[in-house]
Order: structure tokens, then C-alpha cells, then sequence
């Protein structure tokens, strides 16, 4: 099934440059190629690649016996990883999203320790002491090393004209 | 200035100012990032880019080769205490590796491997200088048409970085094409796939790309999947240096881990993992003692660990000679120089030899730190290997995320880093390959553009890349290595065909 996603997925995305590309000016006479044909090849390109992936994966099927040689990829990794949780992913997603969100606007010093705890609690198998520590722990550490170390000012947010360090 | 005094000129750049202190603190970062399961050497090279911007790029690229060297070896530290590969490159390692420590001989197996593996990564850097100069000197002969030729035979190594899917592994590299037309184009000045936002009038930023592809959907994946193993290293440890008989003894195993290290090196997309099992199993090939291979062996532990560090080398060759980056680490060395405003390719060598000598013996130096760096490091390692995993995984995304920022102090790069984090989660686990789409960020300017600036010297006529020599020859080169892997295919295929049908029709002869 992963294969005939990944084929639908090259052919839109692939056919969805091609239309981007068309839209591109032809440029100057003198550049025989112009700026339109590289992406245009690409897009072709990938469009391509997906119709020959269902063509081999739909063939490969229908030949009776050899449908269980064609394992779909990535199903080995999951046997050597834990299961697949999907709530921790979408849960790690937003997260970060909410922390370049909060980043410039309420400062790197009080987004930061909030965003590494949700990070340890999506995470899971963390209690107690430990969610206060490692927060603070990793923000203190990465502000002396670039506002100090490196001399590059970090956003303080709503903290700004607050602290004088 | 002759090629003995651009060396010392080189040793001299490479050591002043903080340089011995960059360096110590890449090859330890190296080590402690490659000794946590998850951080590959590249994910630790791409994790240390962002602190590279306020060096100059000769800094910057010795403390990446610092970083790339600590970790092959760091890998082999939870590999031999713990039978728990911290890097890819360093799973061979744990067969012996791990067997020894069972039998009480921890400190020693680290010790043959921090030892072999330093050996293994100078000989290495010889043999790089040795091959680049004399590489670099011939592609002066190269005008735009060879240089196309070139990116284009650098592309066909995706051929070699698909490892589930060729056909997904070429779509992937196009994807890396693609993401470098964004922005205005330099020939004619067309804006392209920037949706109306002057924020990406100027490209994408390659690093935060490379950053999201390899280390956000590490630490995502790791999130999703969590795994519940024991980490319970062995917490006397202690790193013990081979005694010279022992040496000895590894010597065959040390010289075939080198010579398997160097040409799986310089054969593009190959990598640190094949070179360490072909090492492994070539030197039970040419043990006096194979029978001890897999209980314990101090040669099992030699050649693979040779081999992993001398793939650095070997690697390098393709990279610097020619710009073609045959690894995801050499991918991002070439990003670095792409960050610090110097086109990769195959004029490196001509128009920056400071630079490329400056790496030389940042490389060289970089390996001898790495033993008294490895034995200072290896408690800090088995401090970082006790560190709860949720808290590890946290804390690299926030340095992620102040890392990509601090590089021009805009949200957009951050943002980036999690948008191709996702996109790279999700090709992970479609069968994609983040690898080549990085060989087509990397080579895709420069196909481009030296593509178009062929066609314009020519008129038109893509007669050009077949008429002039160098140019022809790539392009029959690239030919070959893409219509070779079909011709196999083919063959397996029939060959299956053949056993399948000589099955189906057996029982029916008897």
C-alpha cells in the first residue's frame, strides 16, 4: 500500500510543478534553456517516477506467488523501533510549532524551559524532579553558550528591558 | 609555494587563535554525540553547524572533520559496552567488541578501537592528500560543459544512496533539485516558487534543510517509536592502550580495515557501514586465527573500526577533488563551505588552496586528538548514555531550534528545520531517501547553471557535452553507472523468474 501512496503522491506532486513551472517567464532569448525547463524536467521527472513505481509495484502484485517478495518499505525499521505512536508525533509537531510561535514573542528564556518539559512529557517515561531540571538545565546552558559564548542575542521576549544580565 | 610549505602554512592557519580549542571540542562532541544511539555522525555534523557561523570556513570545516571523527569512534562505545551501535558505521564492531567486554576486556577493546581507528583515519588523510592534488590539478581543464558532466555523474550516485527504491531515491534527488530553484534565478533574474514571499527570493536555507532531513526527524522518529531498552552501561570502563604485542597481533586486521575503508570511501554512497562489515569479514578471511571471529577476537574489533575511520579519508577524495559529496557526512562538509559563501566544486582546490590545505591538517590533527580527547571523554560519554532519553531528545530540539535561529536571527530557518523535519519523518517512512535529496540540494546550483551557461557558449547545441573529451567520457561514465544497476536488476529478475518456474514445474518431473 506504501508503494501505491508514494506512486500517487510523485505523480500529483510531480504533475503540481510541471502546472508551477508553466508559470514561470521564458526568460531571454540569449539562455536557450531558460529558468522554466530545470524545474519543468524535474517535475516531469518525478511524475514519471511515480507512474513507473505503480507500474512495477502493480505488475509485481500480479504475478501470483511473488506478492509476498515486495515488502513495503519501512516496515523493517518499525520492527527494530517501538511501536508507532501517532498522538506522540502530532503531539511533538504542535509543540514545536507553538515554540517558534512563542520564540520571539515571549523570549527564549520563558519559551524554552515550557517547550522542553511538553517535549519530555509527550515523550513520556519522565516524573517529578527530572521535568524541572533537564528545562531549566538545557535553557540556562544554551543562553550563556550563545549569548556569551557565541555573542548572539537570543530574543528575550517580554522580558526585554526586564533583565540585565 | 610548493605542496610542503601549503601543508605547514595549513598546520599554521589550522592551529591559531581558538583552533586547537575548536578542534578539541568537534572531536569531543563527535564522541559524545556518536556514543548516543539516534545521532549519527552526520546528525551530530548537522547539529554542530549552526555553531560554525561565527567562524571563518577553514574553522569551521577542521571542527566539522573533528566532529565526523569523534564520531566514528564514539559509535563503537555503546557498541562495546553495551552491544548497542551508537552509529551505524560502528554495528560490526559489537560483535567482538561486545563479546570481549563480557569476558572482562571492556578497556581493552576500546582501546584497540580508539587506537586502530586513529591509525586507520591518518593513513586515510595521507592517502587523500596524496590523491586530491593531482585530481584538483586535472579538472582545470574543465569549462562549463565538463562541470555539468561532473554534477550530472554526482547525481547517479542517488543510484548508491537508495538503498529501498531506486526509482524513490531519483524522485528524492529531483525533490533536492527542486528546493534549489526557489528564489530568484541568477541568469535572467526570474523569480521561481517563492508564492509571493521576498523571504525566499534569495534560495531556501540549505542547512536548516539538512538540519530538518536528518536531525528533526531523528528526534521525531525516536518520539513515535520510543523504545523501552535498558541503557545500563558499564560504568568502570576505562580506556586501556594495546600493548605492542597486541598490536602486532591486530596488524593484519588493522592494514585490511584500512585498504577496505579507503576504497569503500572513495566509492560514492557506499559509506562507513559497508566498509566496517567488508573490513570484518575480510579480515577473518585473512586471520591466522578466524575461529576466534565472533567470541571475542581483538582483530574483529580492529578491522572494522579501521575500516569506519578510514572511510573519512577515502570519502573526502570525491568531495574535495571533484565537489561531489559521497556521503551525508561529506554532504554537509560541502554545506559548510556553501554557509561560509564558497561554492563547492571541482574548482576548490584552485581557487581556495589555503582553505583545502588548512582542512588537510585540520584532519590530521583532528585524528591525533582523538586519542587523548577519547580517553579524557569517554566518562563524559557514559554520563550522556545514562541521560533519560526524553530529556535528550528535548534538549537537541531546542538547540535545534536556537541553532537554525541564530544563524540570521530569523524564524524562518527554525521554521524550516521543522517543516523538512516532518518531510523527512514522512520519507523515512515512505522509503524515500533524505540522503539524496541532500546530493540534489547540494549538486543542484550547479547542474543548473552550468547546464544553461553550456547551452549559451554552445547556441543551443547539446552537442557540446559529447564533442569536447572530459565532458564526453562523464557523460558515457554516468551512463554506465545508471544503465549497470538496470542490466543487474534485469538479470536478478530473470534469474527469479527462472528459479520460479523451476519450482513450480519440479514436483510435476518427479
Amino acid at each position: 500500500m506504501k508503494e501505491i501512496t508514494s506512486a500517487a503522491f510523485l505523480v500529483v506532486f510531480g504533475g503540481t510543478i510541471m502546472a508551477l513551472a508553466r508559470r514561470i517567464p521564458l526568460g531571454v532569448p540569449t539562455d536557450p534553456l531558460g529558468p522554466r525547463a530545470f524545474p519543468l524536467a524535474l517535475g516531469a521527472g518525478m511524475a514519471l517516477c511515480g507512474v513507473l513505481l505503480a507500474v512495477a509495484t502493480l505488475a509485481f502484485r500480479a504475478q501470483p506467488g511473488r506478492a509476498g517478495l515486495l515488502a513495503d518499505a519501512g516496515e523493517d525499521e518499525e520492527v527494530e523501533a517501538g511501536p508507532f505512536s501517532p498522538g506522540r508525533l502530532i503531539g511533538a509537531v504542535v509543540a514545536t510549532a507553538g515554540y517558534l510561535a512563542a520564540f520571539e514573542r515571549l523570549g527564549y528564556l520563558l519559551a524554552t524551559p515550557i517547550y522542553v518539559a511538553a517535549i519530555m512529557l509527550i515523550h513520556g517515561g519522565v516524573r517529578g524532579r527530572g521535568l524541572v531540571i533537564a528545562p531549566l538545565a538545557t535553557t540556562v546552558l544554551l543562553y550563556a553558550a550563545f549569548r556569551y559564548g557565541l555573542r548572539i542575542p537570543i530574543p528575550d521576549g517580554i522580558l526585554e528591558g526586564i533583565i540585565r544580565w | 609555494m610548493n605542496f610542503l610549505q601549503s601543508l605547514l602554512t595549513g598546520f599554521a592557519t589550522a592551529l591559531q587563535g581558538w583552533g586547537l580549542l575548536v578542534m578539541v571540542a568537534g572531536v569531543a562532541w563527535g564522541i559524545i554525540g556518536g556514543a548516543i544511539p539516534g545521532i549519527s555522525g552526520a546528525v551530530a555534523m548537522a547539529l554542530a553547524l549552526p555553531y560554525t557561523f561565527g567562524m571563518d570556513a577553514a574553522t569551521a570545516l577542521v571542527m566539522l572533520a573533528g566532529v565526523w571523527a569523534g564520531a566514528n569512534y564514539g559509535g563503537s562505545i555503546p557498541a562495546i559496552l553495551m552491544r548497542m551501535p551508537g552509529t551505524p558505521g560502528s554495528a560490526a564492531a559489537l560483535m567482538d567488541g561486545y563479546e570481549l567486554t563480557r569476558q572482562g576486556h571492556a578497556s581493552k577493546a576500546l582501546g584497540i578501537s580508539l587506537v586502530c581507528g586513529t591509525i586507520g583515519g591518518l593513513i586515510s588523510i595521507i592517502v587523500l592528500i596524496a590523491m586530491v592534488v593531482p585530481l584538483g590539478n586535472l579538472v582545470l581543464a574543465f569549462g562549463s560543459p565538463e562541470t555539468f558532466a561532473l554534477a550530472l555523474f554526482g547525481l547517479t550516485l542517488i543510484a548508491g544512496l537508495s538503498e529501498k527504491s531506486f526509482l524513490k531515491g531519483l524522485a528524492s534527488g529531483f525533490f533536492g533539485l527542486l528546493l534549489t530553484t526557489i528564489g530568484l534565478d541568477t541568469l535572467t533574474g526570474s523569480i521561481r516558487f517563492t508564492f509571493g514571499r521576498s523571504e525566499l527570493l534569495s534560495g531556501v536555507d540549505i542547512i536548516s534543510i539538512m538540519i530538518g532531513l536528518f536531525a528533526v526527524s531523528e528526534m521525531f522518529w525516536q518520539i513515535a517509536h520510543p523504545r523501552r531498552v535498558a541503557m545500563e552501561p558499564v560504568s568502570r570502563a576505562h580506556t586501556a592502550f594495546p600493548t605492542f604485542a597486541e598490536l602486532r597481533a591486530v596488524g593484519r586486521a588493522t592494514f585490511v580495515g584500512t585498504i577496505v575503508g579507503l576504497i569503500v570511501g572513495i566509492m560514492p554512497g557506499a559509506g562507513a557501514t559497508a566498509s566496517s562489515f567488508v573490513a570484518y569479514n575480510e579480515a577473518r578471511r585473512w586471520s591466522k586465527r578466524p575461529d576466534l571471529f565472533g567470541k571475542g577476537s581483538m582483530e574483529g574489533v580492529a578491522a572494522p573500526e579501521t575500516a569506519n575511520n578510514a572511510v573519512q579519508g577515502g570519502d573526502l577524495v570525491p568531495t574535495l577533488a571533484l565537489g561531489i559529496p559521497g556521503s551525508n557526512s561529506a554532504a554537509i562538509m560541502l554545506a559548510a563551505l556553501i554557509l561560509h559563501g564558497i561554492v563547492p566544486g571541482p574548482f576548490l582546490l584552485s581557487k581556495h588552496p589555503a582553505l583545502v590545505f588548512t582542512l588537510f591538517a585540520g584532519l590530521i590533527l583532528v585524528n591525533l586528538l582523538m586519542i587523548p580527547v577519547g580517553i579524557v571523554i569517554l566518562r563524559g560519554c557514559l554520563v550522556a548514555l545514562r541521560l533519560a532519553p526524553p530529556a535528550l531528545v528535548a534538549s537537541i530540539l531546542a538547540i535545534i531550534v536556537v541553532g537554525t535561529y541564530a544563524a540570521d536571527l530569523f524564524i524562518l530557518n527554525p521554521l524550516l528545520a521543522l517543516i523538512f523535519g516532518i518531510v523527512g519523518y514522512g520519507m523515512r517512512v515512505y522509503g524515500f531517501s533524505a540522503a539524496a535529496t541532500v546530493l540534489g540540494l547540494v549538486l543542484g546550483f550547479l547542474a543548473e547553471s552550468e547546464l544553461r551557461r553550456s547551452l549559451l557558449i554552445s547556441l543551443g547545441s547539446w552537442t557540446i557535452f559529447f564533442t569536447r573529451p572530459i565532458s564526453a567520457a562523464l557523460m558515457v561514465l554516468t551512463f554506465g553507472v545508471l544503465v549497470y544497476p538496470a542490466v543487474l536488476h534485469i538479470r536478478d529478475r530473470w534469474r527469479l523468474r527462472q528459479t520460479l518456474a523451476g519450482t513450480a514445474t519440479g514436483p510435476a518431473h518427479k
